[in-house]
Protein backbone atom coordinates (compact mmCIF):
# COMPACT_ATOMS: atom_id res chain seq x y z
CA UNK A 1 0.00 0.00 0.00
CA UNK A 2 2.58 2.84 -1.39
CA UNK A 3 0.89 5.89 -2.24
CA UNK A 4 4.04 7.46 -3.70
CA UNK A 5 3.63 7.74 -7.09
CA UNK A 6 3.12 11.69 -8.60
CA UNK A 7 0.08 11.49 -9.28
CA UNK A 8 -1.07 10.65 -5.70
CA UNK A 9 0.67 13.77 -4.86
CA UNK A 10 -1.41 17.12 -3.73
CA UNK A 11 0.03 20.58 -3.80
CA UNK A 12 -1.23 22.33 -1.03
CA UNK A 13 -2.24 26.23 -0.91
CA UNK A 14 -4.16 28.60 2.10
CA UNK A 15 -4.91 32.06 2.70
CA UNK A 16 -5.47 34.10 6.01
CA UNK A 17 -7.19 37.07 4.08
CA UNK A 18 -9.19 37.31 1.17
CA UNK A 19 -6.56 40.20 0.51
CA UNK A 20 -3.43 37.81 0.57
CA UNK A 21 -2.72 35.38 -2.35
CA UNK A 22 -2.85 31.81 -1.90
CA UNK A 23 0.50 30.49 -0.24
CA UNK A 24 1.96 27.05 -0.59
CA UNK A 25 1.90 25.46 2.75
CA UNK A 26 2.60 21.73 1.97
CA UNK A 27 1.48 18.63 0.41
CA UNK A 28 -0.36 15.32 1.11
CA UNK A 29 -0.21 12.18 -0.42
CA UNK A 30 -3.51 10.52 -1.40
CA UNK A 31 -4.50 8.19 -4.28
CA UNK A 32 -8.35 9.76 -3.63
CA UNK A 33 -9.39 12.98 -3.69
CA UNK A 34 -11.97 13.60 -0.97
CA UNK A 35 -9.56 12.13 1.00
CA UNK A 36 -6.55 14.34 -0.06
CA UNK A 37 -9.07 17.19 1.35
CA UNK A 38 -9.47 15.64 4.72
CA UNK A 39 -5.84 15.27 4.86
CA UNK A 40 -4.82 18.76 4.04
CA UNK A 41 -7.50 20.32 6.21
CA UNK A 42 -6.21 18.16 9.59
CA UNK A 43 -2.29 18.67 8.56
CA UNK A 44 -1.93 21.86 8.47
CA UNK A 45 -4.38 23.50 10.61
CA UNK A 46 -2.53 25.34 12.69
CA UNK A 47 -3.60 29.00 11.06
CA UNK A 48 -7.10 30.30 10.91
CA UNK A 49 -7.22 29.66 7.03
CA UNK A 50 -10.15 31.47 5.59
CA UNK A 51 -9.71 29.56 2.11
CA UNK A 52 -7.25 26.77 1.49
CA UNK A 53 -7.01 24.87 -1.81
CA UNK A 54 -5.13 21.26 -3.41
CA UNK A 55 -3.59 20.99 -6.72
CA UNK A 56 -2.37 17.33 -8.17
CA UNK A 57 1.03 18.27 -8.74
CA UNK A 58 0.98 15.97 -12.16
CA UNK A 59 -1.31 18.98 -13.17
CA UNK A 60 1.69 21.46 -12.64
CA UNK A 61 3.39 22.72 -15.31
CA UNK A 62 6.80 24.51 -14.99
CA UNK A 63 7.52 27.64 -16.86
CA UNK A 64 10.91 28.40 -16.11
CA UNK A 65 13.29 26.10 -14.58
CA UNK A 66 16.87 27.85 -13.59
CA UNK B 1 -26.64 7.49 38.30
CA UNK B 2 -30.17 8.18 39.79
CA UNK B 3 -32.57 7.95 36.91
CA UNK B 4 -36.17 8.20 37.68
CA UNK B 5 -37.42 6.92 33.99
CA UNK B 6 -37.64 2.97 33.37
CA UNK B 7 -36.25 1.93 30.20
CA UNK B 8 -39.12 0.93 28.28
CA UNK B 9 -40.33 4.71 28.33
CA UNK B 10 -39.39 7.48 25.77
CA UNK B 11 -37.36 9.15 28.40
CA UNK B 12 -35.70 5.84 29.85
CA UNK B 13 -35.16 5.07 26.38
CA UNK B 14 -33.30 8.72 25.69
CA UNK B 15 -31.27 8.18 28.48
CA UNK B 16 -30.03 4.88 27.51
CA UNK B 17 -29.30 6.46 23.82
CA UNK B 18 -27.51 9.56 25.12
CA UNK B 19 -25.38 7.74 27.96
CA UNK B 20 -24.12 5.15 25.48
CA UNK B 21 -23.54 7.40 22.74
CA UNK B 22 -21.66 9.53 24.98
CA UNK B 23 -19.50 6.56 26.14
CA UNK B 24 -19.04 5.27 22.83
CA UNK B 25 -17.78 8.18 21.44
CA UNK B 26 -15.22 8.23 24.51
CA UNK B 27 -14.23 4.62 23.80
CA UNK B 28 -13.89 5.25 19.40
CA UNK B 29 -11.81 8.53 20.53
CA UNK B 30 -9.50 6.38 22.64
CA UNK B 31 -9.10 3.58 19.44
CA UNK B 32 -8.74 6.39 16.31
CA UNK B 33 -5.97 7.64 19.14
CA UNK B 34 -3.98 4.17 19.36
CA UNK B 35 -3.64 4.59 15.57
CA UNK B 36 -2.25 8.20 15.66
CA UNK B 37 1.18 6.99 15.41
CA UNK B 38 0.81 3.93 13.53
CA UNK B 39 -1.83 4.45 10.89
CA UNK B 40 -0.32 2.94 7.46
CA UNK B 41 0.28 7.08 6.16
CA UNK B 42 1.18 9.97 7.57
CA UNK B 43 -1.81 11.45 6.24
CA UNK B 44 -4.22 8.92 7.83
CA UNK B 45 -2.26 9.02 11.49
CA UNK B 46 -3.16 13.01 11.32
CA UNK B 47 -6.50 12.15 10.30
CA UNK B 48 -6.82 9.53 12.63
CA UNK B 49 -5.56 12.46 16.07
CA UNK B 50 -8.24 14.75 14.50
CA UNK B 51 -11.21 11.95 14.16
CA UNK B 52 -9.92 10.87 17.91
CA UNK B 53 -9.97 14.94 19.35
CA UNK B 54 -13.66 14.97 17.71
CA UNK B 55 -14.97 12.08 18.93
CA UNK B 56 -12.88 12.89 22.60
CA UNK B 57 -15.06 16.14 22.11
CA UNK B 58 -18.53 14.87 21.26
CA UNK B 59 -18.24 13.12 24.16
CA UNK B 60 -17.59 15.43 26.50
CA UNK B 61 -20.20 17.98 25.24
CA UNK B 62 -23.13 14.94 24.97
CA UNK B 63 -22.68 13.98 28.99
CA UNK B 64 -24.74 17.10 29.79
CA UNK B 65 -27.73 16.18 27.61
CA UNK B 66 -28.66 13.67 30.46
CA UNK B 67 -28.88 16.23 32.75
CA UNK B 68 -32.11 17.53 30.75
CA UNK B 69 -33.19 13.92 30.89
CA UNK B 70 -33.48 14.24 34.69
CA UNK B 71 -29.96 12.38 35.42
CA UNK B 72 -28.09 14.57 37.82
CA UNK B 73 -25.21 12.59 38.26
CA UNK B 74 -24.12 11.09 35.39
CA UNK B 75 -21.85 8.71 35.07
CA UNK B 76 -18.77 9.15 32.57
CA UNK B 77 -17.24 6.48 30.41
CA UNK B 78 -20.36 4.24 32.30
CA UNK B 79 -19.00 1.02 30.62
CA UNK B 80 -22.19 1.29 27.37
CA UNK B 81 -19.49 1.02 24.91
CA UNK B 82 -19.40 -1.49 22.25
CA UNK B 83 -18.17 -4.90 23.60
CA UNK B 84 -16.03 -4.13 20.22
CA UNK B 85 -14.37 -1.37 21.32
CA UNK B 86 -13.38 -3.46 24.76
CA UNK B 87 -9.91 -4.00 23.69
CA UNK B 88 -9.66 -1.51 20.62
CA UNK B 89 -8.80 -2.29 17.01
CA UNK B 90 -6.63 -4.71 16.15
CA UNK B 91 -5.50 -3.69 12.95
CA UNK B 92 -6.12 -0.62 10.19
CA UNK B 93 -9.18 -2.49 8.78
CA UNK B 94 -10.79 -2.97 11.79
CA UNK B 95 -10.44 0.91 12.29
CA UNK B 96 -12.05 1.37 8.65
CA UNK B 97 -14.48 -1.08 9.59
CA UNK B 98 -15.58 0.70 13.12
CA UNK B 99 -15.21 4.24 11.38
CA UNK B 100 -17.47 3.01 8.39
CA UNK B 101 -20.33 1.39 10.85
CA UNK B 102 -19.35 2.34 14.60
CA UNK B 103 -19.32 5.61 13.75
CA UNK B 104 -21.92 5.78 10.89
CA UNK B 105 -24.56 4.04 13.25
CA UNK B 106 -23.81 6.96 15.99
CA UNK B 107 -24.00 9.84 13.19
CA UNK B 108 -26.81 7.87 11.93
CA UNK B 109 -28.52 8.39 15.08
CA UNK B 110 -26.90 12.14 15.96
CA UNK B 111 -28.68 12.67 12.51
CA UNK B 112 -32.18 11.62 13.87
CA UNK B 113 -32.04 14.08 16.52
CA UNK B 114 -31.21 17.97 14.80
CA UNK B 115 -35.09 18.43 15.45
CA UNK B 116 -35.60 16.97 18.34
CA UNK B 117 -37.97 18.18 21.14
CA UNK B 118 -34.46 17.54 23.22
CA UNK B 119 -32.83 20.89 22.54
CA UNK B 120 -29.87 20.03 24.23
CA UNK B 121 -29.51 17.33 22.15
CA UNK B 122 -30.44 18.98 18.80
CA UNK B 123 -28.13 22.04 19.34
CA UNK B 124 -25.17 19.54 19.91
CA UNK B 125 -26.07 17.40 16.69
CA UNK B 126 -25.17 20.37 14.38
CA UNK B 127 -22.22 20.82 15.82
CA UNK B 128 -21.48 16.95 15.77
CA UNK B 129 -22.66 16.71 12.34
CA UNK B 130 -20.60 19.39 10.88
CA UNK B 131 -17.39 17.44 12.25
CA UNK B 132 -18.37 13.97 11.10
CA UNK B 133 -18.61 14.80 7.93
CA UNK B 134 -14.58 13.97 7.16
CA UNK B 135 -14.90 11.13 9.42
CA UNK B 136 -17.14 9.43 6.96
CA UNK B 137 -15.23 10.78 4.13
CA UNK B 138 -12.13 9.24 5.71
CA UNK B 139 -14.19 5.88 6.09
CA UNK B 140 -15.48 5.77 2.61
CA UNK B 141 -12.39 6.56 0.76
CA UNK B 142 -10.58 3.94 3.00
CA UNK B 143 -13.39 1.26 2.37
CA UNK B 144 -12.60 1.87 -1.28
CA UNK B 145 -8.94 1.25 -1.33
CA UNK B 146 -8.84 -1.33 0.62
CA UNK B 147 -11.43 -3.24 -1.51
CA UNK B 148 -8.78 -2.51 -4.22
CA UNK B 149 -5.68 -3.17 -2.17
CA UNK B 150 -5.98 -7.11 -3.40
CA UNK B 151 -7.59 -10.55 -2.36
CA UNK B 152 -6.67 -10.95 0.66
CA UNK B 153 -6.67 -7.62 2.08
CA UNK B 154 -10.24 -7.39 0.76
CA UNK B 155 -11.94 -10.59 2.44
CA UNK B 156 -9.69 -9.17 5.66
CA UNK B 157 -11.36 -6.08 5.82
CA UNK B 158 -15.23 -7.79 4.39
CA UNK B 159 -14.80 -9.73 7.53
CA UNK B 160 -13.91 -7.19 10.09
CA UNK B 161 -17.06 -5.24 8.65
CA UNK B 162 -19.10 -8.45 9.11
CA UNK B 163 -17.68 -8.38 13.20
CA UNK B 164 -18.09 -4.68 13.31
CA UNK B 165 -21.83 -4.98 12.17
CA UNK B 166 -23.07 -7.64 14.52
CA UNK B 167 -22.23 -5.08 17.23
CA UNK B 168 -23.12 -1.95 15.24
CA UNK B 169 -26.15 -3.01 14.13
CA UNK B 170 -27.89 -4.04 17.47
CA UNK B 171 -27.11 -0.43 19.26
CA UNK B 172 -30.37 0.72 18.48
CA UNK B 173 -32.28 -2.40 19.91
CA UNK B 174 -34.44 -4.52 18.55
CA UNK B 175 -37.33 -3.78 15.54
CA UNK B 176 -40.44 -2.66 17.17
CA UNK B 177 -38.94 -1.44 20.51
CA UNK B 178 -41.60 -0.18 22.56
CA UNK B 179 -39.18 2.50 24.41
CA UNK B 180 -37.70 3.56 20.57
CA UNK B 181 -41.13 3.81 19.59
CA UNK B 182 -42.16 6.44 22.14
CA UNK B 183 -38.94 8.38 21.90
CA UNK B 184 -40.25 8.96 18.31
CA UNK B 185 -43.72 9.57 19.16
CA UNK B 186 -42.51 11.82 21.67
CA UNK B 187 -40.71 14.02 18.93
CA UNK B 188 -37.04 13.05 20.59
CA UNK B 189 -35.55 11.26 17.65
CA UNK B 190 -37.02 11.30 14.09
CA UNK B 191 -37.14 7.35 13.56
CA UNK B 192 -36.63 3.95 15.31
CA UNK B 193 -34.05 1.85 15.25
CA UNK B 194 -34.99 -0.36 12.04
CA UNK B 195 -35.26 3.16 9.54
CA UNK B 196 -31.60 4.23 11.14
CA UNK B 197 -30.47 0.56 10.66
CA UNK B 198 -31.84 0.74 7.01
CA UNK B 199 -29.83 4.18 6.22
CA UNK B 200 -26.39 3.02 6.98
CA UNK B 201 -26.97 -0.46 5.31
CA UNK B 202 -27.89 1.44 2.51
CA UNK B 203 -25.36 3.86 2.12
CA UNK B 204 -22.57 1.19 2.90
CA UNK B 205 -23.64 -1.50 0.31
CA UNK B 206 -24.18 0.96 -2.19
CA UNK B 207 -20.78 1.79 -1.99
CA UNK B 208 -19.33 -1.84 -2.18
CA UNK B 209 -21.57 -2.48 -4.77
CA UNK B 210 -19.51 0.40 -7.03
CA UNK B 211 -16.61 -1.40 -6.20
CA UNK B 212 -18.33 -5.01 -7.46
CA UNK B 213 -17.40 -6.19 -3.44
CA UNK B 214 -20.26 -8.09 -1.93
CA UNK B 215 -21.30 -7.99 1.30
CA UNK B 216 -24.30 -8.60 3.61
CA UNK B 217 -25.64 -6.16 6.52
CA UNK B 218 -28.01 -8.22 8.15
CA UNK B 219 -30.78 -7.54 10.29
CA UNK B 220 -29.78 -8.71 13.97
CA UNK B 221 -31.95 -11.64 14.93
CA UNK B 222 -30.58 -13.49 17.68
CA UNK B 223 -30.85 -10.53 20.96
CA UNK B 224 -29.34 -13.10 23.54
CA UNK B 225 -26.87 -10.99 25.22
CA UNK B 226 -28.26 -8.04 24.32
CA UNK B 227 -28.11 -5.41 27.63
CA UNK B 228 -31.03 -2.70 26.54
CA UNK B 229 -29.71 -0.30 29.72
CA UNK B 230 -26.37 -0.51 28.37
CA UNK B 231 -27.17 -0.77 24.45
CA UNK B 232 -24.01 -3.80 24.33
CA UNK B 233 -24.28 -6.78 22.85
CA UNK B 234 -22.21 -9.43 24.59
CA UNK B 235 -21.23 -12.74 22.11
Amino acid sequence: MTLESRECVWEVFARKEYADPLHHVGTVTEEDEELAVVSARSIYDEQPWIEMVIVPRSAIREAIRA
Amino acid sequence: MTTTAPPTTAEGTMISLVGSLADNKAALGRAYADWAVSAPTLESAVAAAAMAQDELGHSRSTYPVLKALGVHDAEVDAGRRLALLDAGLVDWTAFIAANLLVDGVLTTFVAETTESSLTQMAQRARKILQEEGSHQVHAEAWARRLCRSGDAQRDLFVARLAEAWEHASRWGGPAGDPGFAAAVDAGLVAHDATHQREQVRSRVLELFAREGVSITLPEPVDWTGWDPDRRRWTP
